[in-house]
């Protein structure tokens, strides 16, 4: 006799975390699996510098081939070795992953920002791909309910393009960013903190960030919104929920009445396979994981009658920017100038509406900007010279850095990129991969140049010097090995870069015949299959997609607990 | 039996009255023996690094220890054969440049030509070397002055009227 549960959640990245909750404080018996180690932040996150490291962030040689990030937090990433994935010859795209308690909610940028109704309807608007399923109404009281539990920092702007939501008061500007901000309002742009899921006081018991710029590395304190830090603990305080961390799920098992029966996984070290039942199973592996799941579990893929399982991913536009420095800082004292890892956003502000419409590309992008000094000088090595004459001149840079960056770039939605079981190749427990197929459109290539072109127009507004050279985030290697500036530099220029906001290949349609799951991101074909994630989104809009996606689950969740009225154990 | 504080004192108090004990406290670790580099490519090397990067109202790669550091990564990289290969490469550059054999006024003559030729071997160890220097606390903290990786009750916010306005 298999365990048996109310629900079996598969991922605890930010839609695992916000089901397991949510369905264990209805009473619901929860059951999460998750592939990846145990994480806990009290043994785990510390401040460290780069001279504390043993190699200086940039970890022993040869290790970061195996994992993905960096010395400091390759452990809550994912072990490229155990987890292969393949890509087709044309595909530039990659995938970050993480397979850990947590998931990408451990390094996420923490960008939570609403999407609008001018993106779930803008096929309606444009012409191109389909409308969501739903509008903002549908969805707003779900952002409400997931922003007043995460929290987020932010300004009210009152643009519809840009919805507002219950925001803590926002962050502080640097020097960098109070330029840009005058430059922006130049411009005619409008421009506001960037609004992220980092508490700016206490808030649900979690104390208010501390601006040690660390949070790409784990936040110690969880000022920053992560399935360790926020949900997991009341979901735990509940008593329904059972954590089972090193478990690699291998597939949804069916019963004869086109139910989900439950799941098989296998552990991670024994490579024992274990099967357990639920009544409802939540896929929250993360986007392709979902997919690869449901592609696992029958021929022809799970919940596929419409045959577009796998179909329609998109990821966002990233890559390009400007990077350099503003004169008018230079020389000046040195300031905690990156301990919020904030910046800017310039909300998009063409193709929202008939006034704004542009005649050579479709959708839109948000901007960022930021500035000030970093843990590393980047533009050092490239900087001409040498001696004390050298060192002063790096210093009199060093808080007047600066860059703009794409925030999001809306990738349009094609049948042809997909994911795929590859045939051939599987990881570490024997399971097949996925393969992944993406190019992008000339009008993707059309929208990145407009945003190159608006970038520079703001850069050169506030004054700024650009310094090619300058590498947002920095070189993985060490200099002169794999990696390395020196590498990059000679390698071809790919101005479309990957974002990390996988989303599609199972979109939400109204219509079993148009996509895979219903706007509550219930598989049309099984009732009791939901799949949450980005997997549903049938566009991916410009903004980042982790708060729509959790709200999304928030939604979800409230469908699935209707559905099981009656039917709990 | 547990030693009280005023047990530590007399004896800490004590012997930093000795002589050389502060100096002895205060000094930078004792040089070990290259791992890598030969005795002569390491001394080379080290006068090399903080030539790039010397010693003045900050420190220098002398005491961020730059050339150790660099000297440790490569030990380091038996799985990285290029990134070795390069290295023994830039200092037999050296060698048949005549720097090793050089005295200090035409090792920094030496340095300057290579700079203004931008030599390859020149900017290959000044990336490493500028690498090893602004990771180190001597570059990080003593002289950029890095403010994060810090606990802060608030952030500070940019107070300048002159920001403001374009």
């Amino acid at each position: 006799m298999n365990e048996t549960y109310d629900v079996v959640v598969i991922g605890s990245g930010a839609c695992g975390g916000w089901a397991s909750m949510d369905l264990a404080q209805a009473g619901m018996k929860v059951l999460m699996l998750e592939a990846g180690a145990h994480i806990s932040a009290a043994e785990q996150f510390h401040h460290q510098c780069l001279y504390d490291l043993e190699f200086r962030g940039r970890g022993r040689p040869g290790l970061l081939r195996r994992y993905s990030g960096t010395e400091r937090n390759y452990r809550i990433m994912l072990d490229k070795e155990e987890n292969p994935y393949t890509t087709s010859p044309e595909t530039s795209y990659r995938w970050s992953r993480s397979r850990c308690l947590g998931g990408r909610t451990l390094h996420w940028a923490r960008a939570a920002d609403r999407m609008a109704d001018y993106e779930f309807k803008a096929a309606s608007r444009d012409g191109y791909g389909m409308d969501w399923p739903l509008t903002y109404a549908d969805l707003k009281p779900y952002y409400d309910r997931v922003e007043t539990f995460i929290g987020v920092s932010g300004e009210v702007l009152g643009l519809p393009q840009f919805p507002d939501g219950p925001f803590l008061p926002p962050m502080p500007l640097n020097c960098a960013e109070s330029i840009f901000t005058a430059a922006s309002k130049a411009l005619g742009w409008t421009s506001t903190p960037r609004r992220l899921a980092q508490l700016t006081r206490v808030h649900n018991g979690r104390p208010p960030c501390h601006y040690c710029g660390n949070c790409v590395n784990g936040c110690d304190v969880g000022a920053m919104f992560s399935t360790i830090s926020s949900t997991l603990p009341p979901a735990l305080k509940t008593g329904n929920l059972t954590v089972r961390t090193d478990s690699v799920a291998a597939g949804i098992r069916m019963n004869g009445e086109n139910r989900a029966q439950g799941v098989t996984y296998i552990e991670r070290y024994s490579l024992k396979p274990v099967d357990v039942d639920a009544r409802f199973v939540v896929l929250a592996a993360s986007t392709l994981e979902n997919t690869r799941l449901m592609l696992l579990s029958a021929k022809g893929g799970l919940a596929n009658s419409s045959g577009l399982l796998g179909h329609y991913m998109i990821d966002q536009l990233a890559g390009g920017g400007v990077s350099g420095f503003l004169p008018k800082l230079k020389g000046g004292p040195a300031r905690l100038d990156d301990g919020k890892s904030a910046g800017i956003t310039i909300p998009n502000f063409q193709n929202i509406d008939k006034t704004t419409a542009r005649k050579d590309f479709i959708r839109g992008y948000v901007m960022n900007a930021t500035g000030g000094q970093t843990e590393y000088p980047e533009y050092a090595a490239s900087l001409p010279g040498y001696g004390s004459a050298w060192k002063k001149e790096v210093k009199s840079r060093y808080v007047a850095q600066a860059r703009v960056w794409i925030a999001g770039g809306e990738m349009l939605a094609r049948k042809e990129n997909f994911v795929e079981l590859d045939p051939e190749v599987k990881d570490h427990w024997g399971i097949p991969v996925v393969k992944i197929h993406l190019t992008y459109s000339d009008n993707d290539r059309k929208l990145m140049a407009d945003f190159q072109q608006r970038a520079e127009e703001l850069f050169r507004k506030a004054g700024g010097e650009t310094d090619p050279a300058m590498r947002r985030g920095g070189p993985s290697g060490f200099p002169g090995g794999p990696g390395s500036p020196d590498e990059a530099s000679a390698a071809p220029h790919a101005p479309l870069g990957s974002a990390i906001h996988e989303v599609g290949t199972a979109r939400m349609s109204a219509s079993s015949k148009d996509g895979v799951l219903n706007s509550f991101c219930r598989a049309h074909d099984i009732a009791n299959l939901y799949v949450f994630g980005g997997n549903a989104f049938p566009s991916t809009g410009d903004k980042h997609p982790t708060l729509t996606m959790m709200a999304l689950a928030a939604r979800g969740c409230d469908h699935l607990r209707e559905n099981a009225k009656g039917r709990l154990s | 039996m547990p030693v009280s504080r005023r047990d530590f004192n007399e004896v800490f108090l004590g012997a930093m009255a000795l002589p050389g004990f502060a100096e002895w406290l205060n000094a930078e670790p004792r040089d070990s023996k290259p791992a890598f580099f030969s005795p002569e490519d390491f001394e080379a090397l080290e006068s090399f690094t903080a030539i790039l990067i010397p010693t003045d109202q900050t420190p220098g790669a002398r005491e961020a220890r730059c050339a150790q550091f660099i000297d440790f990564l490569l030990n380091a990289s038996a799985e990285d054969p290029k990134m070795q290969a390069g290295w023994r490469n830039a200092m037999s550059t050296l060698r048949d440049l005549g720097y090793h054999s050089a005295g200090p006024e035409a090792r920094e003559k030496l340095v300057e030509q290579m700079a203004g030729q931008q030599h390859p071997t020149f900017l290959f160890i000044k990336q490493l070397n500028t690498f090893a220097f602004y990771t180190s606390r001597a570059g990080q903290i003593q002289t950029l002055d890095y403010r994060g990786n810090s606990y802060n009750a608030t952030f500070p916010a940019c107070t300048h009227p002159e920001h403001k306005v374009i």
